[in-house]
């Protein structure tokens, strides 16, 4: 850990010294400059808007979902990533960053979105006799464990794998924006090893001897 | 307003008389315009996008400070095409054109993606960078196979242009004494990971084939002024200590600094003028991106490094009395025999030989390996399903396993345990064909009223074959190098999506049936050149913007020499 922060440090001195000299050398060498562009002409990113914490204001109201549609997604996103020693879904406010990519989706991608959370309440009512977020934890996890191993028990060879299972389907296109909300959040970085800066340093590569990388 | 810097000392850079004028701040053209303003000439460089400051540079900007953490639904709306390319994101994507202002046509059944930018610079902010010389064996293609022609220059003839390009960029890469691949003047290469340093010993005793790591116009060393490479992976955002080529900070920045050039942002040419009487070029008419004012510049010389779509739509937009089907197209060759190198085949796998955990503050290598064209070579001797051949771009490293099935802690957990993964990718010769071309469709125009093109183009039986081919060979030398679960992959992808553009205006001694000569010169009207891709005579199958900057520099000592020569 040492060794990389000293990288680091060395890497990112580099990086703003570096910026200093090719600018004020272009300014100088020149009656002419590149003119800078209109700031209206550079992405949100580009002008270093900074939306990291627009989700956990206070007084946040989803754009998109119901408020059963929002508490069913907080319930399965923290399920499916669940705090265990670090944070989960819930804390990340997965729900509210999917909320607010749905908002801008297209009608037919927001309608897949929400027939794969309403297969999960009809499928909990068909079983257990009420909605999703309302089941018994061990319900919850008999619903998912079906939807992620959709089998028939029985016959001599052992279960059969369901091909095509529709609940296999909505459960896949849950999981995949659950989980790209979480680890695109910064809890979700942290979580895959991030400690906060983006400049790595030397490339180590393998140093194995010639001929034996094992 | 359009946005002029002027190196000379007039009020407007209109009134001059420039004695070139070039089109397009990309790869090319920055080059042409670093290489005739140092050598004195006057130079109007002129660019359809606007200047680029490294301040919007985001490569260290983590995704969770952006709206949408780069998955934004908006930007598919101005630009659905564009979004095909990985480099378009949310980070950036205005450099990129949008798609409702810059359309084209093409028929129902013959898609074909246009990824492009209109910014100083152009897609040399956004290149993936990988530098390889072209070998007199693609060079004399017909030669070996007797199809279509070989280039009209050898691989001689460009050489000491390579070596000026490698020496300046900052190439880093591996000599191997491979023929098909010729070294160059290289900086120390980056490393191999153990998957890549363990494919290429097994592939080597296997099957005598090269793996070398990828030849990268990113610094290992500091080199011209720029600082080296840090690792911080996404170089398509910009870099902040210039460590990858790109024109703006580079070659247009000398060509301002020699005090020649005048640089001319938001000037979108619609077509070449012409001094009828004189059969001479005498300079361009463009709309102002911003104001759509149209306007004039004129030259002794004009230059066209707009990418090789867009050069020919500009001749094709230029016709004349004279010149009916499009300026300079007395051999009707303009426009035709567009190509664009093949992708789609390739095979993956998993190395369960090494125990690595992936980790997202590891250093990223912007960089993968390269394996050169071992099929159809002098040594190999003919295959019988297809001729010339690809090369492959791979890597193996340890990722985080997304793919990962279940959910809850235990699949928390398998994502961060990963996987080591391994991957080749081919890249295939395309086949110059005469019904591969660009047109001008009478019936579409772009948001400045500028004539569209329409793109009829599709891979054929020889780039269906080199596919299927190469992912057997791939799923061969992963299998070789241990990979468990190894999947191919021999679709053939659309055409564009190499984003590797060649043909259209190509080089030829003969007249009749080329549009430029052997120094990028059109046949028909001497003062007017095309210095890009479209020259192109074939693909190779190796990454082309490398050759095209050499085949620039060239192109440009020769009409200096004229100039010297007085000769223009």
């Amino acid at each position: 850990m040492k060794r990389r922060e000293l990288l680091r440090a060395g890497v990112v001195a580099g990086a703003v010294a570096a910026m200093r000299p090719p600018v004020a050398a272009a300014q100088s060498t020149q009656n002419a400059t590149i003119p800078p562009p209109p700031e209206s002409q550079l992405t949100p990113a580009g002008r270093g808007v900074d939306a990291s914490n627009d989700l956990a204001a206070a007084n946040w109201k989803p754009l998109f979902l119901n408020e059963h549609q929002n508490e069913t997604l907080i319930v399965l996103s923290e399920l499916i990533m669940p705090a265990t020693d670090t944070p989960g879904a819930k804390e990340a406010l997965v729900n509210r960053y999917i909320d607010l990519v749905l908002a801008a989706e297209t009608p037919e991608k927001q309608r897949e979105f929400l027939n794969s959370l309403s297969y999960l309440d009809s499928e909990s009512i068909r079983r257990c006799n009420n909605t999703f977020r309302y089941l018994a934890r061990e319900d919850q996890d008999g619903l998912l464990h079906a939807m992620v191993y959709p089998r028939i028990a029985g016959g001599w060879a052992g279960d059969n794998v369901i091909p095509n299972d529709p609940g296999h389907a909505h459960f896949e296109a849950l999981k995949e924006r659950i989980v790209m909300a979480y680890y695109s959040s910064q809890i979700g970085e942290k979580e895959l090893g991030w400690d906060g800066a983006f400049a790595h340093g030397p490339y180590q590569g393998c140093d194995h001897p010639e001929g034996s990388h094992k | 307003m359009s946005v002029t810097v002027n190196g000379m000392r007039s009020d407007d850079p209109l009134l001059q008389t420039y004695d070139a004028i070039v089109v397009g701040s990309g790869a090319t053209g920055g080059w042409a315009a670093k290489r005739l303003s140092e050598a004195g000439l006057k130079v109007a460089l002129l660019e359809a996008g606007r200047a680029v400051t490294p301040k919007e540079f985001t490569e260290h900007m983590p995704a969770y400070k952006l709206k949408y953490r780069d998955h934004s639904p908006e930007i598919v709306r101005t630009r659905p095409i564009q979004k095909e390319c990985y480099a378009c994101m949310e980070y950036n994507y205005e450099w990129f054109v949008n798609d409702l202002e810059n359309p084209y046509s093409t028929p129902l059944d013959k898609p074909f993606t246009w990824q492009r930018l209109r910014v100083l610079g152009g897609r040399s902010l956004v290149w993936g960078r990988q530098s390889y010389r072209m070998s007199e064996t693609d060079f004399k293609g017909a030669s070996h196979d007797g199809y279509d022609v070989d280039w009209p220059i050898s691989y001689a003839d460009v050489a000491p242009y390579y070596d000026i390009v490698e020496k300046y960029v900052g190439i880093s890469g591996a000599s191997e004494g491979n023929e098909m691949l010729p070294d160059g003047q290289f900086l120390p290469p980056m490393k191999m990971s153990c998957g890549e340093a363990l494919l290429r010993d097994r592939v080597k005793e296997k099957f005598g084939h090269t793996v070398t790591i990828g030849r990268v116009a990113i610094l290992t060393q500091a080199h011209n002024g720029r600082l080296p490479c840090h690792y911080c992976g996404p170089c398509e955002r910009g870099c902040t200590t210039f460590s990858y080529f790109s024109s703006p900070f580079t070659t247009v920045k000398d060509a301002l600094a020699s005090g020649n050039c005048t640089l001319i942002t938001n000037a979108v040419v619609a077509h070449v003028n012409m001094d009828a009487a004189a059969n001479k070029a005498a300079g361009v008419t463009y709309v102002d991106r911003l104001t759509h004012e149209v306007k004039e510049v004129k030259a002794k010389t004009v230059i066209l490094c707009a990418q090789a779509l867009e050069s020919a739509r500009i001749l094709l937009n230029s016709s004349t009395r004279e010149y009916p089907n499009g300026l300079a197209n007395s051999s009707g060759a303009l426009g035709h025999y567009l190509m664009d190198h093949v992708v789609g085949g390739g095979a993956s796998g998993r190395l369960d030989t090494f125990r690595v955990l992936p980790n997202a503050n590891e250093p990223a290598r912007p960089n993968g390996i390269y394996v050169p064209r071992f099929r159809n070579t002098p040594k190999s001797g003919k295959h019988s399903r297809f001729i010339r051949g690809y090369g492959y771009q791979g890597g193996a490293e340890a990722n985080f396993n997304f793919g990962a099935e279940g959910y809850g802690s235990i699949y928390k957990k398998a994502v961060k345990d990963g996987l080591y993964s391994i991957g080749l990718g081919a890249f295939g010769e395309s086949l110059a064909r005469w019904d591969n071309y660009v047109a001008i469709d009478p019936n579409l125009k772009d948001a400045w009223g500028i004539p569209a093109l329409h793109v009829h183009m599709t891979h054929g039986d020889n780039e269906t074959a080199l596919m299927e081919d190469s992912a057997v060979a791939a799923a061969e030398m992963l299998e070789a190098a241990g990979a468990k679960d190894i999947r191919v992959r021999s679709s053939v992808e659309k055409p564009g999506m190499a984003i590797h553009e060649m043909g259209t205006a190509r080089m030829g001694n003969d007249p009749k049936k080329f549009v430029l000569n052997s120094f990028n010169q059109t046949h028909d009207v001497k003062n007017l050149f095309v210095m890009d891709g479209a020259s192109f005579v074939s693909t190779a199958c190796q990454n082309p913007t490398l050759s095209f900057m050499a085949v620039t520099v060239r192109a440009c000592d020769h009409l200096i020499d004229r100039f010297k020569r007085n000769d223009v």
